[in-house]
């Protein structure tokens, strides 16, 4: 601003002349010696900060008071730092850094900036965000469960809008236990009624993909991968497995771990990628290696096994060793193959009942043979019923669980050794169920116990010590504490 | 159950929990000293005393009140109650059995066929809830019957609920729930 046409705003002068002081420029009245105006003393980058303001995780207002926790001063060169960092790992470290003690809604800007979602998104979480806050059930929790809270928030809002995340991701940004963050986030679900979608493996393997750092930029050529090939290839192994059993019911990390491994030597089956155990590489993918992956790994290369071997042109035996070069071709044909397998699978069944149906003495017509050959039951007959139980059933029923129809036996089988379960009998089924723990066997005597009997008075002395016994524990009790003490 | 299929359904009853009072001040030391199978817990403050013949493990404090765990009927439950009521008799405490009462029965049971966890949940949403991170099975809360079934993909089903009459009748409820997202084991 020139000094000319000027007016002191203390005197009315219009003698306003420059008098910088060092290297602030201010403009200073000469007849009074107010300071009229004056310049910035330091000098914002041309062209507006890197980071612009709409894209920062500032806020221009303060909620309440109860809201906050301490101020959120980025710097400038952090949040371009941040925005430009591809681990989620590395913006963590970032997060915990720069956000010293951060406001609740400042977090859950953070969190989906980080995660790069879009705007509803978002919008979404901050909504659900203070809703949750102001609940009575989350008034007075923990400053611990307050900071999961934020997190989900913006796994509820995810999970909404079709954008798919895991919990284990929002656990790692937070650093908390992934059970923490499960509990709070089914306890704000039932709080506030609201219904998120579960999440399905295949929407997540896309995104668990891109983690791993095995383009050609990040490793050597013989080890890089394309990432839309890697994934097209986990997807599918992901499928397969899901068909068999051994997806249901487990975490589903290790699950992609597995199969972006395997997708990663099937791509390229060379001697050098089939050395790489599953350990090595996560090495190189710069990924924490889980352990209950390397079983997964196990348990599909056996469904692998158990197609490869339909293959009408493969000659030699399938292992686990070689099945990975076939990998391409099972998972182009995997429906025809496991069509097959299961039929191979039956007729296989079919001939074993018969063979042992024809060594047994022949009792009975033909068909009731092979319905007790073929019936089963998954629990013991050793059913332990209350008299009260309205389900009463005294005599547990034969269950058949082939599809084919048979019919079924009435007189039961008090089997002293309990029947093969199901897992055994179908190709396919969940390793819980083939390798199925041995049950203790249930006393059956306790079914005619009243509650009101008489107790004898020998019983309760078994219980109870003479007084002889009562004063050797004691001393030696004693003896005991002595020597502990002379011990220490 | 439906008379239509002839399926039974074994429901087994694991575990029953039952609390009683003996109306009476109870001296945990001397109870250490003088009963068998008894562990002390002085930093607890209470005294853990197992039988032998329901198979029964019973917390006891010394404000009198008692909690049996391990039995697999609600019969059974009283049985080793009151047996160890007779034996703090013994012991020389002045026990009144009271306030005798079942708290919570578990059981399980296994469904002929496998379910299909997602679209179960699908369809019954509020009520049922599934995070495969967290735990491998989907959670069925009954409000009206206090109980919770946690039904497994193989079809397994492990039910909580206040007495046994509850439990068999949650089971009875959920049947039908199950047998419509039921998965073909045969895989196709």
């Amino acid at each position: 601003m020139s000094a000319a046409g000027m007016r002191c705003p203390a005197c009315g002068s219009t003698n306003i002349v420059d008098d910088d002081l060092y290297s602030q420029a201010q403009l200073v009245c000469v007849d009074c010696g107010s300071v009229v105006s004056e310049g910035v003393l330091a000098n914002d980058p041309v062209g507006g900060s890197d980071v612009s303001f709409s894209r920062t995780t500032a806020v221009a207002k303060r909620p309440c008071t109860n809201l906050i926790k301490g101020e959120l001063l980025p710097s400038k060169r952090s949040f371009s730092l941040l925005l430009q960092c591809n681990s989620v790992l590395l913006l963590v470290h970032f997060l915990k850094w720069i956000c010293f003690t951060p406001t609740g809604q400042q977090r859950v800007k953070a969190i989906c900036r980080i995660l790069m979602v879009n705007r509803e998104i978002e919008d979404l979480s901050q909504t659900y965000y203070k809703m949750a806050y102001e609940h009575k059930a989350f008034l007075k929790v923990s400053l611990q469960k307050k900071e999961i809270l934020t997190g989900c928030c913006v796994l509820l809002s995810c999970r909404q809008l079709n954008w798919p995340i895991t919990v284990g991701t929002i656990s790692c940004l937070l650093d908390a236990d992934s059970m923490a963050v499960g509990a709070i986030y089914q306890e704000m679900v039932k709080n506030l009624s609201i219904e998120a979608p579960i999440i399905n493996v295949t929407d997540v393997i896309e995104a668990h993909c891109h983690e791993y750092k095995i383009s050609s930029l990040d490793v050597p050529e013989e080890l890089a991968e394309n990432s839309r090939d890697l994934t097209k290839r986990a997807v599918a192994l992901v499928e397969l497995a899901a068909d068999s059993w051994i997806v249901t019911g487990r975490k589903p990390i290790p699950i992609m771990m597995a199969a972006t491994y395997l997708a990663w030597q099937s791509l390229k089956p060379n001697k050098h990628r089939l050395k790489f155990s599953l350990d090595k590489f996560c090495q190189v993918a710069k990924v924490k290696k889980l352990k209950s992956a390397m079983k997964r790994v196990a348990e599909i290369k056996e469904v692998l096994c158990k197609l490869g071997k339909e293959i009408p042109w493969v000659r030699e035996t399938v292992t686990p060793d070689n099945v990975i070069q076939l990998v391409e071709c099972i998972l182009q044909n995997r429906y025809a193959l496991l069509r097959r397998a299961m039929r191979t699978h039956e007729d296989a069944l079919l001939e074993e009942s018969q063979a042992s149906c024809a060594e047994a003495p022949p009792e009975g017509t033909a068909s009731s043979q092979i319905s007790e050959c073929a019936d089963q039951t998954p629990i013991t007959s050793f059913v332990k019923q209350n008299g009260s139980n309205s389900d009463g059933k005294e005599k547990p029923g034969d269950v058949d669980y082939n599809p084919r129809v048979l019919p079924e036996h009435s007189d039961t089988q008090e089997s002293q050794n309990p029947p093969p379960n199901w897992g055994k009998r179908v190709l396919f089924a969940p390793p819980c169920v083939i390798n199925a723990k041995k049950r203790r066997a249930v006393q059956p005597e306790h079914t005619d116990v009243t509650g009101d009997e008489e107790i004898s008075d020998s019983e309760i002395d078994s219980y109870i010590r003479t007084p002889q016994e009562a004063r050797d524990f004691a001393l030696m009790q004693h003896m005991l504490s002595l020597s502990d003490s002379a011990k220490s | 159950m439906d008379s239509s299929n002839d399926e039974a359904l074994d429901i087994i009853i694991t575990n029953v929990v039952a609390t009683f009072r003996t109306r009476c001040h109870l001296n945990l030391r001397t109870i250490a000293l003088e009963g068998t199978n008894v562990i002390y817990k002085p930093e607890v403050g209470k005294v853990l005393m197992k039988l032998r013949k329901p198979m029964i493990t019973a917390s006891i404090w010394s404000s009198g009140k008692i909690i049996c765990t391990g039995a697999t009927s609600e019969d059974e439950a009283k049985l080793g109650a009151r047996r160890l009521a007779r034996c703090l008799q013994k012991l020389g405490f002045k026990v009144r059995f009271s306030a005798f009462k079942v708290v919570n029965v578990l059981a399980v049971c296994s469904m002929p066929f496998a379910v299909n966890l997602i679209n179960f949940t699908k369809n019954n949403r509020p009520i049922a809830s599934y995070e495969p991170e967290l735990h491998p099975a989907a959670t069925y809360r009954i409000k009206n019957l206090k109980a919770t079934i946690q039904v497994f993909s193989t079809g397994s089903l492990t039910v909580t609920g206040p007495n046994v009459q509850n439990v068999a009748t949650a089971v009875e409820q959920v049947y039908p729930l199950l047998f419509e997202c039921q998965k073909p084991l045969a895989k196709t």
